[in-house]
């Protein structure tokens, strides 16, 4: 289909919109969704890799799967850390965690 | 086509104001970008993608979500001050890393390779037996950090 | 012998240190609570009054209760006038007293007798004991001094004696050791003769001042000091001694620390002199560096092999300390202003001690300016400047001491101009017989004030012969033998340095010469006649107080006026080859035909003759002295008006003006003021600024930046979760920046 060049570039678009996403949104939530995109912008790539370069020898998926692994973990946690604090502080806006403010 | 679903979904998912309709356009997101595996050539990625994000992961940010949600408290502001910063900060990166993808002579293969699930297997028990393990580790801690994060202030003295 | 000299120097130091440790105790001065009593007139007559003990030395007229025409005496408002016949003023020093500095006694406490003249019962008398020990040692010292000096000056011997290796490092190696040769004989005598009567004068003289034991601590501290440096064997020594006699004179001439004007003179003392003596220090360190060695007698052998630049620089440091120390022009300004010190302390040290350090120190070291005839020109030429100068700046002051300063330095001037031309044994006769004389004079003019009752100003004195005969007649002989009168000392000793001059070939030098003896026996004589002669001019209570001081004053004076008269005719005869010039020989044997001017008669190989050039030159000496008298006389005695007709008759108007001028100095101490005094404090005040603005300024300004950096550092700390992915990914743009351009 596409080469591989056309899938890194969607890669990295979706890349720039889950940064963006992540700087730029103040729902404490959304900015955890925005990294999980990022995530998967960095499986897209690696399976892209894994699918055109002979000689992978299918590291790439592996690899994938691993980041996947990880990228659920670390939501999990994120998640409780999220609702313990919008728990206490009573907003999901992170402006509002402003404590360790000098 | 996929491209679009997941180009778009991500967009929709930074833009939208209300969070579940953001949540929702991720799933659409994870979707897609399932459908993107299977054209690679690794349906069983495309399988775990499913499975793992859209099965788990987005269900787990919507129970998030409606456990957080203040009921019909009015929708602030979704940006911050430093929105337009963001994004030009995200074209830049995007620019750089494109510019450097284009550039580069890849080497690539004309078409895209399939992945057998049987190899993949092997590896996983074999060559890349150690990362696996650990990430059964990792699991395990993040359960158990996150049954300790999310617990509620009277089941503590209860447990105590 | 050897452990005569050695004891010398050690006597007075085991006085300084007795009277320091112990003199306290040895004053008695019972407290007083009540203030100083009036004292009006009726309790003082002739009988019992002087309340301070001095006795009465009852010679020729005394108080007579004839009528006196008051028709001279000076008017003063009644406070003033109460402050002149109290019988503070002038004893110790009112001031003083008056702020509590150590001061006198009030009458009736000092010899428990009160107003009336009854013993106040239950009043203590006080008791000053601090002078015996001080004064017994001194004397002791001085006959130590005379066997010493005989041994030397009529044995011949010259003496080395080595006390302590001082200082031993590496190759700088310096011993304290004494070196007695026939010229420090001859200062032996003139220290230790005056030194030990100024010793006994003071007896009388500081009678009543708290500070007794504290006086005669300083005094032989100063005879020792002047002792180690001109018995010193080495430069180093002689410097240890110079500076120990700066630090003396300091403490002397502010002895009466509380009074502001003495202070001050105590500190410009001191100041002047140091200026002097980092010259003098820098003579000696590149002596050090070119020879190697400070003892006179290895310096002395080795300067002839140095290039003459070298020996002249080192001779004009060296000088330039004697000027300082000896007051010539420009560092003269000191000694005028030191007078504020007690008569005593202007006798010994600025007549006859240590401002003859400075001409000691040239003489000593008369081989290294023989081979300098620069150097040796610009001392004469100083020499005679500062001679005229100064003579021109005494014939207008009206202050008895000072006369007799600025006298003072116009005298060292001749004694410098002498050294410079090369006669040096001249110059130390004249150095003898100007302590002899000058010492006589001070301490003479010590006994004026002190029974003018304090009145040092002589427009307010006159009559005086009358009821103090022999300080009269003592003040007259010294008087004459500094206006160079025939017989008396100074006759000898100041023609044979005029003679020298013209006979070397300094022409010009010798008529200033000329001119400066004319104008100092002018204006001595006129001390002499506004103070002793015509009528009293001053307070007629005080004149009602006048007396004859008392013996401890009175006989030192009488002693004085032996020397005086005999000094020239025991050494000056002939002149030019007297006995002085004999017993020195062997000092300046090298040096007598150095000098910038080649030309003289005496290296031709004339000697004096009576009815040749010589004589005359003695004849032109002598009548232009006796012409000085005779002018003062017709001024002064004569004809008072006399000097202001001739102010008038001065051409072009100049006559005020130069008056003005004589009086005040030549303005030299108001130009010090200015540039020195001022300018330092300006100088001061902008370093100040600098410091405060600039340099805080920077050193403030770094802290501040410092915590402006921070204060905008610190607004990066948001604490909030957005700002920091900013940085973040601002991050990353750098590193893929990096990437793109460095590594593509």
């Amino acid at each position: 289909m596409a080469s591989l060049q056309g899938y890194l570039i969607v890669s990295t678009a979706l890349f720039g919109i889950g940064a963006f996403g992540f700087m730029a949104r103040r729902n404490a939530i959304l900015m955890l969704i925005s990294i999980e995109l990022m995530l998967n912008s960095v499986n897209l790539s690696l399976v892209a890799f894994n699918a055109f370069i002979p000689g992978a020898r299918n590291a790439g998926a592996i690899f994938a799967l691993i980041v996947m692994a990880v990228a659920a973990a670390e939501a999990t946690v994120g998640l409780a850390l999220v609702i313990a604090i919008i728990r206490t502080r009573q907003t999901p806006e992170v402006d509002e965690y402003d404590d360790l403010k000098e | 086509m996929l491209a679009v679903g997941i180009l778009g979904g991500g967009l929709a998912v930074v833009t939208l104001r209300n969070v579940i309709h953001s949540a929702v356009a991720m799933m659409i997101c994870f979707g897609s970008l399932a459908g993107m595996y299977a054209l690679l050539g690794a349906p069983i990625i495309a399988a775990a993608q499913v499975l793992i994000y859209l099965g788990a992961i987005s269900v787990l940010i919507l129970f998030a979500i409606m456990l957080t949600q203040a009921g019909d408290a009015s929708l602030p502001a979704p940006f911050h001050r430093q929105a337009p910063i963001a994004v030009v900060i995200a074209l830049v990166v995007v620019g750089l890393v494109a510019w450097a993808v284009v550039t580069t002579n890849w080497k690539a293969a004309p078409t895209a390779a399939v992945v057998a699930i049987e190899a993949i297997g092997t590896l996983l028990f074999t060559d890349y037996a150690l990362p696996f393990e650990i990430i059964g580790f990792l699991l395990l801690a993040a359960i158990i950090g996150a049954i300790f994060l999310a617990r509620r202030p009277e089941e503590d003295e209860r447990a105590n | 012998m050897e452990l005569l000299i050695a004891l010398i120097p050690a006597l007075p130091l085991a006085g300084f240190l007795f009277t320091v440790a112990v003199g306290p105790f040895l004053d008695h001065v019972p407290a007083y609570g009540h203030g100083a009593a009036d004292h009006g007139v009726g309790d003082h007559d002739s009988a019992s009054h002087q309340p301070d003990s001095h006795e009465i030395v009852a010679v020729a007229a005394h108080d007579t209760h004839a009528p006196v025409d008051e028709s001279s005496f000076r008017t003063v408002p009644a406070e003033e006038e109460q402050r002149l016949t109290s019988p503070h003023f002038g004893h110790a020093d009112d001031l003083a007293n008056a702020e509590g500095a150590d001061g006198v006694i009030p009458p009736e406490l000092a010899d428990g007798r009160g107003q009336t003249g009854h013993v106040v019962p239950g009043a203590e008398r006080p008791r000053y004991r601090s002078w015996i020990v001080p004064t017994a040692l001194v004397g002791l010292a001085w006959v130590f001094s005379m066997v010493v000096f005989a041994s030397v000056i009529f044995g011949g011997n010259t003496y080395r004696v080595t006390v302590y290796e001082w200082i031993v490092a590496g190759d700088f190696h310096v011993t304290i050791s004494f070196l007695v040769d026939q010229l420090t004989a001859m200062l032996l005598l003139v220290v230790s003769t005056v030194g030990f009567l100024v010793h006994v004068y003071s007896i009388g003289y500081m009678d009543g001042d708290r500070g007794m034991w504290r006086f005669f601590a300083h005094l032989n501290l100063f005879m020792l000091s002047m002792l180690l440096l001109i018995l010193g064997d080495n430069y180093l020594m002689l410097y240890v001694g110079w500076e120990a006699v700066g630090l003396c004179s300091y403490a002397l001439i502010g002895f009466w620390y509380k009074k502001p004007s003495a202070a001050g003179a105590a500190k410009k003392a001191f100041i002047v002199n140091r200026v002097g003596d980092v010259g003098f220090s820098l003579g000696v360190m590149m002596i050090w560096t070119t020879l190697g060695t400070l003892s006179f007698t290895d310096v002395f052998g080795k300067i002839g092999g140095q290039a003459e630049l070298t020996v002249t620089i080192i001779a004009l440091l060296l000088f330039a300390g004697a000027v300082g120390k000896s007051a010539q022009f420009p560092l003269h300004v000191w000694l005028p202003d030191a007078m504020e010190g007690p008569t005593p302390v202007s006798a010994l040290i600025h007549a006859a001690t240590m401002v003859n350090a400075g001409v000691y120190m040239v003489a000593r070291s008369n081989p290294i300016f023989s081979h300098a005839p620069v150097a040796m020109f610009v001392v004469a030429c100083i020499g005679i400047f500062t001679a005229i100068f100064a003579a021109a700046i005494a014939l207008t002051q009206n202050d008895i001491k000072k006369v007799l300063a600025y006298s003072t330095v116009s005298q060292l001037a001749y004694m410098f101009t002498g050294l410079g031309v090369g006669a040096w044994a001249a110059a130390i006769f004249h150095l003898v017989s100007h302590g002899f004389f000058k010492g006589l004079l001070f301490m003479g003019s010590g006994s004026v004030i002190h029974g003018a009752g304090g009145e040092q100003d002589m427009r307010f004195m006159g009559g005086l012969r009358e009821k103090m005969r022999w300080t009269y007649l003592t003040m007259v002989t010294g008087s004459l033998a500094l206006a160079g009168i025939p017989i008396l000392a100074g006759f000898f000793s100041k023609d044979e340095i005029l003679g020298e001059t013209f006979n070397r070939g300094y022409g010009l030098f010798y008529l200033v010469g000329i001119v400066t003896a004319f104008m100092t026996a002018f204006y001595t004589f006129r001390m002499i006649y506004l103070t002793f002669h015509g009528t009293w001019r001053g307070v007629a209570e005080v004149w009602h107080h006048v007396h004859e001081s008392a013996a401890t004053m009175v006989v030192p004076l009488q002693i004085l006026a032996v020397p005086t008269i005999l000094v020239g005719l025991l050494l000056g005869i002939p002149p030019e080859s007297g006995l002085i010039h004999q017993w020195l020989n062997p000092v300046f044997e090298h040096s007598e035909h150095a000098g910038i001017v080649a030309g003289s008669l005496a290296a031709s190989g004339e000697g004096f003759s009576l009815l040749g050039m010589g004589g005359l030159l003695l004849l032109v000496g002598a009548g232009v002295g006796a012409a000085g008298i005779w002018l003062a006389y017709r001024w002064y005695v004569a004809d008072p008006a006399a000097p202001a007709r001739f102010v008038a008759r001065i051409p072009f108007g100049l006559g005020p003006g130069m008056y003005a001028a004589s009086v005040n100095k030549y303005y030299v101490d108001d130009l010090y003021q200015l540039v020195f005094a001022r300018g330092g404090v300006l100088l001061a005040e902008a370093l100040w600024w600098f410091d405060a603005k600039v340099i805080d300024g920077a050193v403030n300004g770094a802290a501040s930046l410092a915590q402006g950096i921070g204060r905008g550092l610190r607004r990066s700390q948001t604490g909030r979760v957005e700002n920091y992915g900013l940085g973040m990914a601002a991050g990353l743009i750098l590193v893929l920046i990096v990437y793109v351009v460095v590594i593509r």
